[in-house]
């Protein structure tokens, strides 16, 4: 029945389903064994919506050039020669995002579904990832529930979670002196999360979060907040808004003279194209976590040339992350020498690694986050701006250890 | 089923039809339908069958009101998302076979319709619109905040979907379709059957010309508000096959964009059609589902493009202009021979989506 | 004390950006009898063209509050032309869908054109800086925001009262077939009127356009409220807009500062009682209500 269907619909299909259906063999068998005869990378992200820019279609360019990179590397070594990377856009709406991967699943071909962003549709994906037993690799959504309560064993947490943010910044700009701390938070499920985390991290690190503020989201008038949280003189304001919430919030912030008091804003969430688009003047001396900045070191800015001259942008961490993401992937593959999830999974499982945007990473077996160490980021004042997209100091270095959560707390089991 | 409104209910109350739908067209007519429902997930990704099945009987719920009974809902995203919820709820902590969860949630969202309902139809025209809307809205922000119970914004994940342990309709959406389908084509014959009652023709009467149908006796308010709950019922039969079927509940689901997207197949088919919706469905989805792989950025682009050239050009939708089509042919072959002129007015829906009057000024 | 003053007067500032483009809607939805979805739209297009009119030709807020409008006002004759007018003599309900429509074109050619992460906006230097009066902190783009926007207001209610094309407006408005039979062509001030609503959007987008964000989406979430305001106010009334807009202003910052979680909600809890117990909204004329 199951081929007989596909046939049936042939008029929709492609020739990659027919090798699949009569191609014998099946995931299962080792040697050079690929369904279909081939490899299908599938980024699956938001390509005309909010999240565009700090991902999109740059992250389909940042997946091809893994693909080059490892073509080259192996040349008529590879195991597999026929590679092919796809793009899909869930127009940020997790249904369409749930519908499309299964879909990429069941028809597509796909060996690995990557990227993802926004935390409702990456976790719709890591369900269908689990139940058709192919590969997820998430990079742009930050939920800690994909590594946790809902991980599985084909779903792997590729650049960032809210814990690493919330430790990052917290803890060290509480130790950076920031003792009294006003959080003010989106009131959904990122918001919250990365409160509580912020809270513990900066807790611990000998601060106190005198006052919590949430907020409706979207929401364009934060003035009322902003009064609110200067009222208790804190050190400083941790915000947890994003895109254009956060942009809203910067500008208010800027107008509200909190800044002339002395105090110092925290952002959550932020990425190079936020500074990008609306310039170091308003952000100049924020504090954020960058997991990866292009211009951090020798490796990275050389790969953000490459990424500069095939995009016109520089990268922002989830470029790199897409990059990092494909190139273990195909790794792992040409170690297991099939595409089959099972086997390129414990390739992938508990493997220590260094790339372009890896520093010190490892793939955690436990609970499939891959963890690396970060960056805290101040963002330039505009006089110290060298070149276009120069726009973070790195204040500090934030440990593997120390910004993702252990890995037995993260209460994930596998089995399931 | 190709009759038109005007013509099962003329303004001037005869109840004579001017022209009687060949019985030979309807028949076939629905057999073709049936055939294409039953044939479409061999052709489309089962679940995107699923979703057009279910969103063609979201905008023919959505036409009962805005076609048959004159009022533009702009917040029916509160009804579909609302029993998705509860739907999805039900089947999570009950582990229910499907069909008692889709009931579930359709109960639900008929008791919410109560109330709201009971507001809403004390005015008509823009103001119905924008009143449901600012329902839906609080709806939506309900679902937003009540995040232990929803989800909040990640939406209510790995949705089961029991089916008295039949594994292949639980496991593969292609027999999960079949499955389903019958609670769809259940909602599209109540549909059918409520407009077509003497229940149906009150509606249309009070959409063509309110102070006439009040003076005759019928309690306005009440005969909307009861045409507001059906349609919400059918909605929320719509919404918990959609949310079982996905697996998923999305907060995107109960907010107003949704609710735009369903104005926009009703549209689309064409205003007072009823089986419009699912032209309207079936071009949305399609295009939708299209466009994602297609590398082309601006779905909304052509959303927006083909709603604004449907209002303007084409304000029957596809389905009531191929119908126009038909009957001004088959009028002119009548009238031809037995020359004598029958077909006098034109298509009175065209102008009016909703009554006449009523405008809210 | 000093806590409720400061979030009185923020309360107004954000009641501007209302209180002026629900004038437009009212106005438009007055005379037009179209209830234009694409306002949110309007105002998101003007406070983008004040950012690219900075970017490229170095025009700072004060010339964008002169040309943006003008701009807008062309856009609207063109819009109202092309499209609105062959729906006029329609069931409004068209030209809500025909409007909707259009806001999805309008929002997806500037994600398209500008991206979606936003534009960067400088205030002029005068802007800056703000008056700390008794504990109470008044950033002066905030003063600056009410005064003007109250004088637009005031303005536009003069005109409509005190100035022959103001009662042909308001002939026009409420009762377009004596206005006719007295020898009025009401069809003529139909493009002006809707450019006019337009332009004042895109008014209030150039005065958000300092310290909102400014990106395609930013006009969907106002557009939504702009709604409750009209109807709280009363469709159509001019006053009523205006009233309604501050009102929604003040309820917004005293509900962030008092029940946040549910500041936005409030507003539509307010919409559904004004609408259950003055059905018309505050200054609508009651009789004209179904």
């Amino acid at each position: 029945m199951e081929s007989k269907r596909k046939w049936a619909g042939a008029s929709a299909l492609t020739v990659t389903l027919l090798l699949s259906a009569c191609g014998g063999g099946g995931p299962g068998s080792s040697g050079g064994d690929f369904t279909g005869g081939k490899l299908v990378l599938a980024v699956l992200n938001d390509q005309s919506g909010v999240y565009k820019d700090a991902s999109g279609p740059n992250s389909v360019k940042a997946v091809k050039m893994a693909v080059a990179d490892y073509q080259k590397k192996y040349g008529d070594k590879a195991v597999v020669k026929k590679i092919e990377v796809t793009s899909t856009d869930h127009q940020n709406k997790p249904d369409i995002a749930n519908t499309k991967a299964g879909e990429l699943y069941e028809r597509g071909g796909a060996d690995v579904i990557l990227d993802v962003p926004t935390s409702s549709a990456a976790l719709a994906v890591a369900n269908q990832a689990k139940n058709h037993k192919k590969l997820f690799l998430d990079v742009s959504a930050a939920t800690t529930a994909l590594t946790g309560a809902q991980c599985n064993k084909y779903t792997f947490q590729w650049a960032y979670n809210t814990h690493l943010l919330a430790t990052g910044t917290g803890a060290t700009v509480t130790r950076n002196g920031g003792k009294k701390w006003t959080i003010i938070y989106p009131d959904y499920e990122f918001g919250q999360n990365m409160t509580k985390s912020f809270t513990a991290a900066v807790e611990k690190a000998g601060g106190t979060v005198q006052e919590t503020i949430p907020t409706p989201f979207p929401n364009e008038n934060f003035a009322t907040f902003l009064t609110k949280a200067g009222s208790g003189n804190p050190d400083v304001i941790g915000t947890m808004q994003a895109g254009g919430d956060l942009i809203n919030l910067v500008k208010q912030f800027n107008e509200s003279g909190l800044k002339d008091k002395g105090v110092e804003l925290a952002v959550g969430l932020m990425l190079i194209n936020d500074i990008h688009s609306l310039g170091v003047e308003q952000f100049a001396g924020t504090l954020f976590t960058d997991p990866w900045y292009w211009n951090m070191d020798a490796e990275a800015r050389a790969w953000a040339d490459r990424f500069l001259a095939e995009t016109g942008a520089r990268p922002s961490f989830e470029h790199a992350g897409n990059y990092s993401a494909a190139l273990q992937y195909l790794e792992a593959v040409q170690a297991a020498g099939t595409d089959d999830a099972d086997a390129v999974v414990a390739k992938l499982e508990g493997k220590k690694v260094n790339d372009v945007f890896l520093r010190n990473g490892e793939i955690r077996a436990q609970d499939h986050s891959v963890v690396h160490d970060a960056n805290l980021a101040r963002v330039k004042k505009p006089a110290d701006v060298k070149e276009d997209w120069d726009y973070e100091e790195i204040v500090t270095k934030i440990p593997a250890a120390e910004g993702f959560p252990p890995a037995e707390a993260s209460g994930c089991s596998m089995t399931s | 089923m190709t009759q038109s409104v005007i013509i099962e209910a003329p303004a001037d109350g005869a109840d004579v039809p001017v022209t009687a739908s060949h019985p030979r067209v309807r028949w076939i007519l629905l057999a073709a339908g049936l055939v294409a429902a039953l044939a479409l997930p061999w052709f489309l990704y089962p679940p995107v069958a699923m979703d057009i099945v279910a969103l063609a009987l979201f905008a023919i719920a959505l036409d009962i009101l805005l076609g048959y009974t004159g009022l533009l809902s702009f917040g029916h995203a509160a009804f579909w998302g609302s029993s998705a919820y509860v739907s999805g709820l039900i089947a999570t902590h009950y582990g229910v076979p499907f069909p008692v969860a889709v009931v579930g949630g359709a109960v639900f969202a008929m008791i919410l319709a109560l109330p709201i309902g009971y507001v809403s139809v004390r005015r008509s025209g823009i103001y119905f619109a924008m009143v449901t809307l600012a329902f839906a809205q609080m709806v939506y922000f309900v679902g937003y905040q009540w995040s232990d119970l929803t989800g909040g914004e990640n939406g209510l994940q790995g949705v089961p979907r029991s089916f008295f342990g039949l594994e292949l309709v639980e496991t593969d959406s292609f027999y999960f379709y079949y499955a389903a389908l019958p609670i769809l084509l259940f909602g599209m014959w109540a549909a059918w059957r409520i407009v077509h009652s003497p229940f149906g023709r009150v509606l249309v009467s009070i959409r063509d010309n309110t102070p006439r149908a009040r003076a005759l006796g019928y309690d306005v308010d009440k005969y909307k508000a009861l045409a507001f709950v059906l349609s919400a019922g059918l909605t929320g039969l719509a919404g918990g096959v959609f949310a079982i079927s996905h697996r998923f509940v999305a907060l995107t689901e109960l907010h107003w964009t949704t609710s735009g997207d369903v104005v926009l197949m009703t549209v689309l088919g064409g205003i007072g059609t009823l089986w419009g919706g699912i032209v309207g469905a079936f071009l949305n989805v399609t295009l939708a589902d299209y466009l994602a792989s297609s590398g082309f950025g601006g779905i909304d682009l052509i959303t927006g493009s083909v709603f604004v050239l449907v209002v303007l050009l084409f304000r029957r939708g596809v389905w009531g202009t191929v119908r126009h089509q038909w009957n001004v042919r088959r009028l002119r072959r009548a009238a031809a021979r037995r020359a004598a002129p029958s077909y006098s007015s034109p298509d009175r829906s065209s102008r009016h989506p909703a009554s006449g009057e009523g405008t809210g000024r | 004390m000093s806590a409720v003053l400061q979030y009185a007067v923020q309360g107004l500032a954000a009641g501007s950006f209302y209180a002026l483009a629900a004038l437009g809607l009212a106005v438009i939805f007055g005379v037009l009898g179209v209830v234009n979805f694409a306002h949110g739209a309007f105002y998101m297009l003007g406070a983008v063209a004040a950012a690219v009119l900075l970017d490229t030709l170095d025009l700072t807020l004060w010339w964008s509050l002169l040309v943006v409008p003008v701009l807008m006002f062309g856009f609207g004759l063109v819009v109202e032309r092309l499209l609105v007018q062959w729906l006029l003599r329609l069931d409004p309900l068209y030209n809500l869908l025909l409007t909707f429509g259009l806001t999805l074109i309008l929002v997806e050619l500037v994600k398209q054109r500008y991206g979606v992460s936003g534009l960067p906006y400088q205030l002029p230097g005068g802007l800056q800086g703000r008056f700390d009066v008794a504990g109470v902190v008044l950033p002066r783009y905030q003063l600056f925001v009410l005064l003007f926007s109250v004088a637009v207001c005031a303005l536009v209610w003069l005109t409509m009262t005190r100035t022959r094309i103001g009662m042909i407006l308001r002939a026009a408005t409420e009762n377009p077939e004596l206005a006719r039979a007295l020898g009025i062509n009401v069809g003529r001030w139909v493009a002006p009127v809707f450019g006019f609503g337009v332009a004042l959007a895109g008014l209030a987008g150039v005065l958000a356009a300092p310290f909102r964000a400014i990106t395609a989406d930013m006009g969907n979430n106002f557009a939504i409220i702009l709604f409750a305001v009209v109807v709280i106010g009363g469709l159509g009334s001019i006053v009523g807009a205006v009233v309604a807009g501050f009102l929604v202003g003040l309820v917004e910052a005293f509900g962030q500062a008092y029940a946040p979680t549910f500041a936005q909600i409030l507003i539509f809890v307010l919409m559904a009682l004004v609408i259950l117990i003055r059905p018309a909204g505050l200054f609508g004329r009651q009789e004209a209500t179904t």
